[in-house]
Parts: C-alpha cells; sequence; structure tokens
C-alpha cells in the first residue's frame, strides 16, 4: 500500500502541428513513504511528463493521483506538498542564495528569525554556508544544484522530486552527489522520486527503479531485480548489456529449462513460468559467461556455446571478450582475467563458453 | 592582389559608414549650431554668437536682444504647454504600460481561442497610418460625445502606445524562463505572490524600457494629437507645429535642442535599464 499512489496515469500532448503524443500509457506506481524511486528510461519517454504530473504542472488526462487516499487531481501544485529541483535548477536569479532558500518559507509566514535559523540549517545541509550571500549566477553548477536542493529540502516536503538533477555536472562531482544525495535521503528521510536516464545513476541510487519506455511502465523493481531478472526484452537490453537467445522451450525438468534457438542452438536457463513450445528469450549478463578452460566441462547439462574470439579489451576487473559464435552473432563474456584458462583468450582462438543455468533468466517473447 | 581588394572593399565601407553618420546626424548638429546664430531674420546665416534664444524661452521678451518680440513666445505659455505635454505623457504611458505589461503576459502564459489572431490585431495600431487612426479617434470620441481635450489626448495615446509596450513587454517575457514561476509555485507561493516576486522582476527591465518608449512617443505624437486634441489643449509638438506657421523662428531652433538633451536622457535611461543583467 503506498502512501502517493498513481493509478493508471495517462497523458496525451496535442502538438501543434495537430498531432498527440501519448506521454504517460496507463502507469500505475505505488510510490512506498520513505522510499528512493527512480525513474528510469530513455529520452522522451514521459520521465518529466509524470514528474509535472506530479508536481501539478500538467493535469492527468486520464488515472489519479493519490496521497493519503484523497485525490490530489484539483489541487493546484502550490498546494501539493511536494518539491521539486528542476532539471536546470530554476533557482531565482534577482535573490541571493539564502533568499532562494528562505522563499518557500517566506510565502508560507514564516516568521524572520525562524526563516534564518532554518535557511542557514538547509544551507549546512548542503555543505554551502557561507554562501548565502551570494547570487546563483556566482556558484559553480554543482554548487547551484545544491542550493535547488536546499531550497527544496527546507520546506519538508513529503516527497522530493527530482528531474536529473545530476545530468548537468561532470563525472566525478556526479558520483560525489550521488552518495551525497544517498546519504540526505536517509539523513532527511523524505520520499525521493528521482528522475534519470542513466541506468549506472539507477541501479547506484535507488530502493526501486520504475522502468519506463514509450510512456508505459516496463517493471517497477529492486536495482538487483531489475538488473538479474528484467521483466522483458526492452528492460535487458536497457539497462546493463545482455546476450540475448531467441528460442522455443525444448524440455523441462523442474526448475530446469532446455530452450532451442532458431539455429538449433540449446541452452539452458531457469525458470518455472514457462511450458514446452512457449517462444521465449534468454538473458545471459556478460558476467554470466565465462572461458571455459581446456579441460573444464562446465555444468553437467548445459551445453558450452562453441565461438571463436574476435576481440578482447581489458578494462582492470576483467576481461571483455568478444566472440563469435556462429550464425553471424557475437557473444560478450566478463572473464575474470585472474581466472584459469585466462592466458589461451587471444583473438582467433577457439574457444567454449560455459554459464550455470541459475544464471539464465527467461523473458517470454514480446507477441506481435 | 587580393589584399588590394580586400583593402579597398574596408576602405569604401568605412566611406560608407562616415557617410551614413554625417546623413543621420548633420541636421541635428546643425539645429544645435543654429541654436546659438546671432540672426535673428534668418536661421541658416551665421552672423554671431548668442544664447539670446535660450533666454528667452525662460525669460521671453523681457530679455535684452535683437529679437521680435512679435514672434516670441511668452514662458508661461511655453511651459504649460510642456506641462500639458508632460501629463499627457505620464499618464498615457502608464496607463499603456499597465495594459501592454497585462496583455503579454496573458498572451506568453495562457492558451486561448484566437491567440494568433489577437496577436496580429496588437500590431495593427503600430502599422495603421497616423493620419487614420487619428481620424478614427476624432470620429470615435465625436460619435461617443466625449469632448476634445486633455482626457482624449490622453485615451487616443493610451490605444497605440499599449501596442508599444506590448512589443517591449513581450520580447522580455519570451525571453524568459518559465521554469522559475513553476518554481515559485512549487514552493508553495499562489499566482499573485508568483507574479509579485518572480514574474515582476524578471520582466522588469522591459516594463521600464516599454514606458520610457510609450512616454517618449507620446511626448512627441504630432498626426494623431493634431485629430483629437481639440481647441482647448495644445501640447509641445502642436505648439511648436503653430509657431512654424509664423516661420522658422530662431526661439524654435533652441526650443528643439531642448526637447532633444531630454529625449536623450530619457533614451540613455531607458538604455541602461535594458543592458543591466535580469
Ligand atoms: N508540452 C508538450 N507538448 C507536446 N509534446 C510534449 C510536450 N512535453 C513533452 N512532450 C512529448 O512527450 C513525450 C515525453 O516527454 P518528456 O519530457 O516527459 O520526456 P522525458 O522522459 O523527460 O525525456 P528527457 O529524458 O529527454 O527529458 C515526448 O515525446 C515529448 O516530445
Ligand atoms: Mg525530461
Amino acid at each position: 500500500m503506498g502512501f502517493l499512489q498513481i493509478l493508471s496515469a495517462r497523458k496525451v500532448y496535442q502538438t501543434p502541428e495537430g498531432s498527440s503524443v501519448q506521454a504517460l500509457d496507463d502507469v500505475t506506481i505505488n510510490i512506498r513513504n520513505n522510499e528512493f524511486l527512480t525513474l528510469l528510461g530513455p529520452s522522451g519517454c514521459g520521465k518529466t511528463t509524470l514528474l509535472k504530473c506530479i508536481a501539478g504542472f500538467e493535469d492527468l488526462d486520464g488515472g489519479d493521483l493519490i496521497l493519503d487516499s484523497k485525490s490530489l487531481r484539483s489541487v493546484p501544485p502550490h498546494k501539493r506538498p511536494f518539491n521539486t529541483v528542476f532539471q536546470n535548477y530554476a533557482l531565482f536569479p534577482h535573490m541571493t542564495v539564502e533568499q532562494n532558500v528562505a522563499y518557500g518559507m517566506e510565502v508560507a509566514g514564516v516568521s524572520k528569525v525562524e526563516r534564518d535559523r532554518r535557511a542557514g540549517e538547509a544551507l549546512d545541509l548542503v555543505g554551502l554556508s557561507g554562501f548565502g550571500g551570494r547570487r546563483p549566477t556566482q556558484l559553480s553548477g554543482g554548487q547551484q544544484q545544491r542550493v535547488a536542493l536546499a531550497r527544496s529540502l527546507v520546506l519538508k516536503p513529503k516527497v522530493l522530486l527530482l528531474d536529473e538533477p545530476l545530468s548537468a555536472l561532470d563525472r566525478k562531482m556526479r558520483e560525489t552527489m550521488q552518495i551525497e544525495l544517498k546519504n540526505l535521503q536517509h539523513a532527511v528521510g523524505i520520499t525521493f522520486v528521482f528522475v534519470t536516464h542513466d541506468q549506472e545513476e539507477a541501479l547506484a541510487m535507488s530502493d526501486r527503479i520504475a522502468v519506463l519506455a514509450q510512456g508505459r511502465l516496463q517493471q517497477l523493481d529492486t536495482p538487483t531485480e531489475v538488473y538479474d531478472k528484467p521483466a522483458n526484452e526492452f528492460v535487458a537490453n536497457f539497462v546493463g548489456t545482455s546476450n540475448m537467445f531467441a528460442g522455443t522451450v525444448a524440455s523441462i525438468s523442474g526448475d530446469r529449462v532446455i530452450l532451442e534457438t532458431g539455429n538449433g542452438r540449446r541452452l539452458a536457463a531457469t525458470s518455472t513460468a514457462f511450458r514446452v513450445g512457449d517462444q521465449v528469450r534468454l538473458v545471459l549478463r556478460p558476467e554470466h559467461l565465462t572461458i571455459l578452460a581446456r579441460d573444464e566441462t562446465g555444468d553437467a547439462d548445459v551445453p558450452a556455446i562453441e565461438g571463436r574470439v574476435r576481440e578482447t579489451v581489458f578494462v582492470g576487473s576483467t576481461m571483455q571478450v568478444h566472440a563469435d559464435i556462429g550464425h553471424g552473432r557475437t557473444a560478450l563474456v566478463s572473464h575474470p582475467h585472474t581466472r584459469r584458462g585466462s592466458s589461451d583468450i587471444a583473438p582467433g582462438a577457439e574457444v567454449r563458453i560455459g554459464y550455470s543455468a541459475a544464471s539464465g533468466h527467461l523473458i517470454p517473447m514480446r507477441s506481435a | 592582389m587580393k589584399n588590394k581588394r580586400q583593402m579597398l572593399w574596408s576602405a569604401l565601407l568605412k566611406g560608407y559608414g562616415v557617410l551614413f553618420l554625417v546623413f543621420l546626424y548633420l541636421p541635428l548638429g546643425l539645429i544645435v549650431a543654429f541654436s546659438f546664430n546671432a540672426n535673428p531674420i534668418n536661421v541658416a546665416e551665421w552672423t554671431g554668437f548668442t544664447l539670446d534664444w535660450y533666454a528667452t524661452i525662460f525669460q521671453g521678451a523681457s530679455v535684452e536682444g535683437n529679437f521680435d518680440a512679435a514672434f516670441t513666445e511668452s514662458p508661461e505659455r511655453i511651459f504649460d504647454v510642456i506641462r500639458t505635454s508632460f501629463v499627457v505623457a505620464l499618464s498615457a504611458a502608464s496607463a499603456a504600460t499597465v495594459i501592454g505589461t497585462a496583455t503579454a503576459l496573458a498572451l506568453a502564459r495562457h492558451k486561448f481561442f484566437g491567440k494568433r489572431f489577437y496577436q496580429a490585431l496588437l500590431l495593427l495600431p503600430m502599422l495603421v497610418p497616423d493620419i487614420v487612426l487619428g481620424i478614427a479617434l476624432l470620429i470615435f470620441f465625436v460619435g461617443v460625445g466625449i469632448e476634445l481635450g486633455l482626457m482624449t489626448i490622453i485615451i487616443g495615446h493610451v490605444t497605440f502606445l499599449s501596442s508599444y509596450v506590448f512589443v517591449v513587454v513581450s520580447a522580455r517575457l519570451a525571453g524568459m524562463d518559465t521554469t522559475l514561476e513553476q518554481a515559485s509555485a512549487d514552493l508553495g507561493a499562489g499566482p499573485l505572490t508568483t507574479f509579485r516576486r518572480v514574474t515582476l522582476p524578471q520582466i522588469m527591465p522591459g516594463v521600464v524600457g516599454g514606458f520610457l518608449l510609450a512616454f517618449i512617443i507620446s511626448l512627441d505624437d504630432v498626426v494623431i494629437t493634431y485629430f483629437i486634441a481639440g481647441v482647448g489643449s495644445q501640447t509641445l509638438p502642436l505648439f511648436i507645429l503653430a509657431m512654424m506657421r509664423r516661420g522658422l523662428r530662431p526661439q524654435i531652433t533652441a526650443l528643439a535642442v531642448l526637447i532633444l538633451l531630454f529625449s536623450l536622457i530619457v533614451a540613455s535611461i531607458g538604455l541602461i535599464l535594458r543592458n543591466r543583467k535580469p
């Protein structure tokens, strides 16, 4: 039971040319109290639209938004107990940092003494004490981002909405802020709804991830579940890298599933959700695959995949091996380079690729 | 070879630039120069330096000097029309600023049926020839039965000045980040507070610029004012026009230079305000 419920949310934009865009299509998400929820999806999938609908800057065309069992649809933005950190920060350029942070309290009629105290605390919290007198234009991007954060947090909203707040920062700054944001969320105990198109960021920060594509919710789950058990082909491709094989379930014994691809390749997976004859896709993450040493047999009844190394990329912790496995397909293997047999891996070498059936995740073939 | 050609071009361009400036500013320079010309009959024939013409504006015919008192207006009369002009310009520009700004906001922030048409309609008063607008206003006032005078001048000016303010403020609004207003609402501010604390400060340079532009245009409008002024009230430009009927007398040149000076000051304030960062 979520405390903020998005129920079958629908939003259609009319473009000036007269066509219409379905930005949200039947999206249902139960947001839990104090969770860090990430909306993840490619550009144009409707993340900002969903955030705007929650904040109230856009009206839903269908569905509902429920907070503490009351509908928010007729509540104007300035009366909703949410605050937003905008993608471009939207700091008021004609006010100082302190005035920006105090604005919400001033509007709410908080006394000057109280305002100053809380604004000071909020700036402290984001590590910007001493910057209160500056103008937003006199701050770096990262500092502006933190002012925007302080300006919202100081009001202790029930939900903090963040629209790609880290996208304008350089990599180093972004990684620092990811950790800071996560810590901050724990410290203040406020529900965060965080928008990003960066899957690594989503995996690193979230309690749960809602994956969106073309206005539809693809999967809503914890980062590990989303990564290990992608709900469909889109999620498998968008989150992390996948080796994917389409095929038909050939036999089942217990939870061990053997599927056969169109090329006659036999592969193993673990699942209880399918029956013989079902059309499925097998997802194997690169780190689930290993290059078997010459004398290794691998998992007893999992047929190894025969291939020829095309290219190897050493990335420190692992060796990324691109191997041709016939029928024009390439498998990506993330091979721990301390493992046995690593010295045999060189472009042109014939190799056998092994995996455990437990790591093979099956997803249903998208019905046309 | 190529270098020579470039040099020739550059020289031509410079020459053209100088010519253009001369063309633009020579008449203004001349009127400033001849406002100090002692020749009381022919303004354009230099006979010596004098400040008499400026003196007559402030002291009238009581000034000792070689001028024809019959062609000299009294300071009372001059200041009377200047006051009329300022009253008109201040009230018309103020009203136009409110109307123009409100209209610009409505058109920039709201969607409604016929918006494009309305936008085009707003630009019309700037495109319609003054003489047509003057006659139209006259017909309107006479038809409705409003007596011509100060009030009709002000109303008439407001009609077309609103368009100018609208254009200036719209340009400013177009450059404004709309997420600022969303941020304000997001932080709990109602529409009025958002307007007062966020929108207005952001568009202020445009509003002030629009006001100053309207003020200057009102101050120097002749054609439209001519039709709707009636007999009782006269603005400065109309007054000068009337003076001209009796010939180009030196006092007019001095008056013109003073107006020029004033316009320059107002324009400079406008430019300074506009270039100030929001
Ligand atoms: N005001 C609008 N009018 C018409 N179409 C719009 C409008 N706003 C968004 N859209 C369309 O709706 C879809 C979703 O847009 P949205 O801004 O929610 O995407 P997003 O997921 O936030 O993308 P990004 O990662 O690029 O910010 C897009 O196809 C976009 O073109
Ligand atoms: Mg977006």
